[in-house]
């Protein structure tokens, strides 16, 4: 299958498609990642949540912010705090700041989603409002999601064989499963299991290579400010990649059956010591 | 028969409670029926009484805080039949891999190498963005200066 690569919101994509796409579809695609980009980013000035971290306020987002608000509002309150888009802020205390400067102020506790922030569907576009200055990251699902937009505006447009791979965040369709090595969180030239890919999303969250010091990595609990350490990677296969990528966030801090009370997914989750646990299905996927 | 109670007391170092419970010495002789296990076999052969047994254990994780475990398990004909484990879970994380002990299906992670794998995709953490990995570059090389 032919691939199309590029780099986009801070890591490498590749779209594969049985028929090659058009000069249309590309520009279609590069103009849905940079918009995406545009509304997003903490690491650019002129994002649309930019004006939120000086003072509180209002913004417009995208139709599309909803699912992926609503998503977070979930993951909020299951996690008990845990996963917040405002987490940003303890990022930034922990020296993962738009400027990269890796200088650690110590664990900050990102504020409130619930208490902070609301927003409300309004026709073609999502408003925000926000009551104290935040700092939004939305990496927790925000990949996942535009992995799904990428994968539908293909989709639309005819392509039925379609993978959609932006590093860790994976959707499919096609007649043909893929076969997905699970990366060995502690050495990236070994993986831990294989398992197919058909008609789904996998999404894959570890926290070994976003690290800029001892102990510092960008897997944060918002509730207090400091990175994971039980949880080394997380697995999850979903319906879509937002869900997916959203979940194997949580899974860091919350019980798979807390999660699964509301949401229809498999995972696997290994853990600092070498020890995984699976759902069901997922059994024989992990080598032994 | 009538279930009988009796309680095994045991200090655990690790979380390999269950087992412990289960093969470990009966040693209150509370019952004819039970027989000490071999002692030099590995493992752990005999009969026990049907009944419910209990037994506390505690242990003391890094957090350096006490965290408590108690088994209960029902025994039929030498079946474990059900099994319950409490745990106290005074520290986050002893409370996360307690619970992660007490339900799921676990195993032992094994790695294998990727370039033996016959593979389309690996999932893993994303590969990082260019600013990232510069900026991370350009510390290294001023804290080598």
């Amino acid at each position: 299958m032919p691939d199309f690569s590029f780099e986009a919101i801070g890591t490498a994509w590749t779209v594969s498609t049985a028929a090659p796409l058009t000069v249309q579809e590309r520009a279609a695609l590069a103009e849905a990642v940079e918009s995406y980009d545009r509304t997003y980013s903490r690491f650019r000035q002129d994002s649309a949540i930019a004006p939120l971290a000086a003072a509180p306020g209002t913004v417009d987002l995208p139709v599309t912010a909803a699912p992926l608000l609503s998503l977070f509002d979930t993951l909020h309150r299951l996690s008990g705090g845990a996963v917040n888009p405002l987490v940003g802020s303890s990022l930034e205390k922990l020296g993962y700041d738009a400027a990269y400067s890796f200088a650690s102020a110590g664990p900050s506790p990102a504020p409130d989603w619930a208490a902070s922030a609301s927003w409300q569907a309004l026709g073609d576009r999502t408003v925000l409002n926000t009551s104290v200055p935040v700092t939004f990251d939305i990496g927790a699902a925000g990949k996942g999601q535009l992995v799904d937009l990428v994968f539908e505006l293909l989709h639309a447009s005819g392509h039925r064989e379609l993978t959609v791979d932006a590093g860790s965040d994976l959707r499919h369709s096609g007649p043909r499963p893929l076969r997905v090595a699970l990366e060995h969180p502690y050495d990236t030239t070994r993986a831990v299991g294989v398992l197919p890919l058909h008609n789904r999303a996998l999404c894959a969250s570890a926290s070994n290579r976003r690290q800029w010091g001892d102990g510092l990595h960008h897997i944060v609990d918002a509730g207090t400010g400091r990175p994971v350490e039980t949880v080394a990677a997380a697995w999850v296969l979903a319906d879509d990649a937002m869900t997916a990528d959203g979940l194997a966030t949580a899974l860091f801090f919350t019980d798979p059956g807390t999660l699964a009370e509301e949401f229809a997914f498999d995972y696997v989750r290994m853990f600092s010591d070498g020890r995984a646990t699976f759902s069901d299905a997922m059994a024989g996927v992990l080598f032994s | 028969m009538t279930p009988t109670r009796k309680t095994l007391l045991f200090a655990a170092a690790s979380m390999t409670l269950a087992s412990t419970a289960c093969a470990g010495t009966a040693n209150d002789g509370a019952s004819a029926a039970e027989e000490s296990p071999a002692a030099e076999s590995p493992v752990r052969t005999g009969s026990y009484g049907d009944g419910t047994y209990s037994a506390a254990g505690s242990y003391i994780p890094p957090s350096n805080q006490t965290e408590e475990v108690d088994v209960t398990l029902t025994l039929e004909g030498n079946v474990v039949t059900s099994l319950d484990v409490q745990t106290s879970g005074n520290n986050p994380t002893s409370k996360q891999y307690q619970r992660e002990f007490t339900s799921g299906i676990e195993s032992q992670v094994v790695g294998k190498k990727l370039d033996e794998l016959n593979v389309d995709k690996v999932a893993g953490s994303s590969l990082t963005s260019s600013g990232f990995n510069k900026a991370l570059d350009a510390i290294r090389m001023e804290a080598a200066s």
